[in-house]
């Protein structure tokens, strides 16, 4: 077990706020919720990829960062508008 | 142990550190804008040591120009991510978006449609 993976065990319970923050509250609170999940999973994905020494995991999180951003976009279109 | 890896430990326990806070404050904070800055310290910080740690474990490789894409990339759409939701936020707010230094201050909608002493005065000058 290197530093990678405990950072990445530890970085693992910061999900936990993001889940209840999602669970609760009004949609736009629960929106971020999302999106905080969504960047904590992307540096999880980082720290793991670093952990198993594999430079090619990489890509996964470059792709969640990306396609977070556009979920995110969409759901905001959708409340600020129709829901 | 290396300088390096000290190095290495260093950031990246100043990212982990730094997302919890942050995941902390999201959670117990309660207005919607208040946990809007939250965010962007995540990707501001967090990303920027866990970088600084894969540059200084890699070298200038594949892992450090995937993890400086994965950076700028989370930099600039939280950016952008982030003022669609205040935007958004304000729109179901008070109706609209516009701050309109001249026109009435907008109530939130549906309370407290009559204006205060004050605020009609400062409506009028």
């Amino acid at each position: 077990m290197n530093a990678w993976f405990w950072a990445a065990v530890v970085l693992l319970f910061g999900l936990i706020p993001c889940g209840v923050v999602t669970l609760r509250g009004d949609p736009l609170n629960r929106l971020l919720g999302l999106e905080m999940g969504g960047m904590i999973a992307t540096l999880e994905m980082v720290l793991l990829s670093e952990a198993f020494n594999n430079a090619n995991f990489m890509d996964l999180p470059l792709c969640l960062a990306l396609l977070a951003f556009g979920g995110g976009l969409v759901f905001v279109r959708f409340l600020e508008r129709w829901l | 142990m290396k300088a390096a890896d000290i190095a290495v430990e260093v950031s990246l326990g100043i990212a982990v550190v730094t997302a919890l806070i942050c995941c902390l404050g999201l959670a117990l904070m309660k207005d919607f804008f208040e946990k809007l800055h939250y965010m962007s310290t995540v990707c501001t910080v967090s990303s920027f040591f866990v970088l600084l740690a894969v540059v200084l474990k890699e070298g200038a490789g594949q892992a450090a120009i995937k993890m400086a894409l994965i950076f700028v990339a989370l930099l600039i759409m939280n950016a952008v991510l982030t003022h669609a939701s205040a935007r958004a936020a304000r729109v179901r707010t008070f109706g609209t978006w516009l701050a309109d230094p001249t026109g009435p201050i907008p109530y939130p909608a549906g309370q407290g449609e009559e204006m205060s002493e004050e605020a009609r005065e400062l409506n009028e000058c």
